[in-house]
């Protein structure tokens, strides 16, 4: 589903170069709940942001559904992600002047979806994430743990391959985390689509199936802290991904 | 991306951002007024003045005379206005009325009750003045009554008893700079009197200081005050209209030596009105085939246009002038806005709106600030026109028919400038909001 490989990125300042990420190489299988793992200042964010065609590697390929995205035009990129990915961030990023319904249907406005068909969606997603009612409220009219929900809806409109959640708990209280991670899980399982999470937060890790560690900005370790639920043993997995 | 939802995106941040939309599109409405004001002046001033023209020098009317041709006898002839030639001008295509025109000379005249004053006598068709634009206040014209005349209203005007003349021109003599004095000549110039069915007689002097009296004639009609003139520049058109039947008449009685016989069968000169005014050059090329002269006021229109082509063209210009500055304006709020929505496209960018995409949002705002500017304009526009209206008619006590209108063709102009203008000044702003990094514009600190 999704392949790293060979990937390095430095950023220039000056004439001085800082590395930031080395060498990285791992994969996520289609379906897979994934977790990036790391403190600050080791490398996730910019992980994240690499795979997600926000910038270019200095070196390394990524493939997304096979289609190596380091290799595209920022139009062809921009055609990819509104097809391919999702995104869900820590701080919801919904557009203050549309209505709940109208920032989920966003994505689809970009495909030149009907209207109808768009509503259609929106309010079905509405449905799977818990709040039907607030389709036509603004974001300022809703708690920061619904507005993720919104989020969450938004990012699988498109029904992306892969959905990358920056933080996604990083705003929100204990009991809200709780809820908003059961929701990740549940539509995980029901719609078989791919998350990567992006957190610091062990407890926000251990939810998913794939942890992997970044430190430094070198890979530390990969594991599967749900053993039941992949298809090989975690430290067969790691030494795979690690090798 | 449908039009539908860019239109809507970008009229959603029209409505947001109230203090640009305000900004943007007073700078663009006031272009827009400025055209539109630029347009409406020129054309209602060039009316105006057409209509003037057309008051005095009649654009629509063509003056045929005799053709004397090289001089010699035989051209005088065949230049010669006969009734044949008259009956052919009437059939003309496009000829609206044809008469006969025979100014006869500046004459005095005094009503029963010793009133006098003097006009110009012409001799004409009575029964074609009104084909001509003239219009009856009193009476009607009746060409077989030989003893009928026609008054312009500037006829019936100034009319006074000569013992009274002389005490106020005395007046005058003695104190030239008394305001009361000059107050009384003034109404008496203007002072009009009930001539209707009134009994008038002519008088002239001949070239031995022979005064001749004619007998009585009577005035069965007449004409309407001009409109748009003030009263003494309407008691200067002192005209007095016979029929040709009549002019001969007097012609017996107040210069009978003069050669009457062969003006019977001539004319000197024959006043053509033709149905348009884009028709006159047509006919007068048909009329010259007809071996005579004529004579048309085209000129003078002419070179009325080419003076208020280069006035309108000027104005135009200073509305150009005005809506650059505004663009400027648009071009720095729009930038301005660009900056402050940086997150908002890098969030459109990161859910898949591409280049084109943004680019196609800011340019549609841009057009819809340029729409709102110039409605903005238009309504400014049928204000000012409107004060400036009321202050004409204030300055004139309400008796005038100067208006300044807004022509129907200024409102798109107008219109297509603001739109066009905000459209131009919004590409910039909407290729630098296309630029925007994505990861920069949604980066937290």
């Amino acid at each position: 589903m999704l392949r790293v490989e060979g990937l390095s990125h430095a950023f220039k300042n000056g004439t001085e170069s800082t590395l930031v990420l080395q060498e990285i190489n791992f994969h996520v299988r289609k379906g897979e709940m994934f977790a990036l793992l790391g403190s600050s200042g080791s490398g996730k964010s910019t992980l994240l942001n690499l795979m997600a065609g926000l910038m270019k590697p200095t070196e390394g390929h990524i493939y997304i559904a096979d289609h190596d995205i380091v290799k595209m035009s920022e139009n062809k990129l921009a055609e990819f992600r509104r097809t391919h990915i999702g995104f869900i961030f820590q701080a919801y990023e919904l557009l203050p002047n549309l209505t709940v319904r109208e920032n989920i249907e966003l994505p689809l406005v970009f495909q030149s979806i009907k209207p109808s068909l768009r509503k259609q969606k929106a309010l079905k997603l509405l449905e799977q994430v818990g709040i039907p009612e607030k389709a036509e409220l603004f974001p300022s009219q809703l708690s920061g743990g619904q507005q993720q929900r919104v989020s969450i809806a938004r990012s699988l409109i498109t029904e992306p391959s892969v959905i990358f959640a920056d933080e996604p708990t990083g705003n929100l209280d204990t009991k809200t985390e709780e809820e908003i991670l059961e929701i990740l899980k549940r539509l995980n399982q029901t719609m078989n689509t791919t998350f990567i999470i992006v957190t610091h937060e062990h407890e926000v890790a251990q939810q998913t199936q794939h942890i992997l560690t970044l430190r430094d900005g070198k890979l530390e370790s990969s594991f599967r802290p749900n053993r039941e639920k992949s298809d090989a043993p975690a430290e067969t997995h790691a030494e795979e991904v690690l090798a | 991306m449908r039009i539908s939802d860019l239109t809507r995106l970008s009229w959603d941040q029209v409505r947001r951002r109230k203090v640009v939309t305000m900004l943007c599109a007073a700078g663009l409405s006031i272009g827009c007024a400025a055209i539109i004001l630029a347009m409406s002046i020129g054309e209602s001033t060039q009316k105006i003045v057409e209509s003037e023209l057309n008051e005095f020098l009649k654009m629509d009317e063509i003056t045929v005379m005799a053709d004397n041709g090289g001089g010699s006898d035989e051209a005088k002839k065949r230049g010669l206005i006969t009734e044949q030639k008259l009956e052919i001008m009437r059939n003309l295509k496009h000829v609206k009325a044809v008469a006969p025109y025979q100014p006869f000379e500046y004459t005095q005249y005094a009503t029963v009750d010793n009133k006098q004053g003097s006009a110009n006598i012409i001799a004409t068709d009575l029964n074609s003045l009104v084909s001509f634009g003239s219009t009856f206040m009193q009476g009607q014209a009746d060409d077989g009554d030989v003893t009928g005349v026609v008054l312009s209203y500037g006829a019936t005007m100034g009319l006074i008893d000569p013992d009274d003349r002389q005490k106020l021109y005395d007046a005058m003599d003695r104190n030239p700079y008394d305001p009361s004095v000059q107050e009384q000549y003034r109404n008496m110039m203007v002072v009009p009197t009930s001539m209707f069915n009134q009994q008038i007689q002519f008088t002239s002097t001949d070239e031995n200081g022979k005064q001749r009296t004619s007998s009585a004639y009577r005035v069965i009609g007449v004409l309407k005050k001009p409109k748009g003139q003030s009263d003494m520049n309407i008691s200067f058109d002192r005209t007095i209209y016979v029929s040709m039947e009549t002019a001969e008449l007097l012609k017996s009685e107040l210069k009978p030596s003069s050669d009457a016989a062969e003006s019977t069968v001539t004319f000197n000169s024959v006043k053509i009105k033709v149905d348009a005014e884009e028709n006159v050059k047509q006919v007068e090329e048909k009329l010259k085939k007809l071996t005579v002269s004529t004579q048309t006021n085209l000129l003078q229109r002419e070179q009325l246009e080419e003076q208020f082509a280069v006035f309108k063209a000027i104005a135009i210009g200073a509305g150009v002038f005005i809506l650059i500055i505004a663009s400027i304006s648009i071009i720095v709020a729009m930038t301005m806005s660009t900056y402050q929505r940086r997150r908002q496209i890098g969030i459109m960018k990161v859910l898949g709106a591409n280049l084109s995409q943004i680019r196609n949002m800011f340019i549609i705002e841009a057009a819809l600030l340029g729409l709102l500017g110039g409605l903005l304009g238009i309504l400014f526009s049928y204000w000012i026109v409107w004060s400036i209206n009321a202050l004409i008619l204030s300055l004139n006590n309400g008796q005038t028919d100067i208006s300044i209108f807004i022509p129907y063709s200024a409102i798109p102009v107008g219109m297509t400038f603001a739109i066009m203008t905000g459209i131009l000044s919004g590409i910039y702003p909407a290729v630098s909001a296309s630029r925007t990094d994505a990861l920069t514009a949604i980066k937290r600190d």
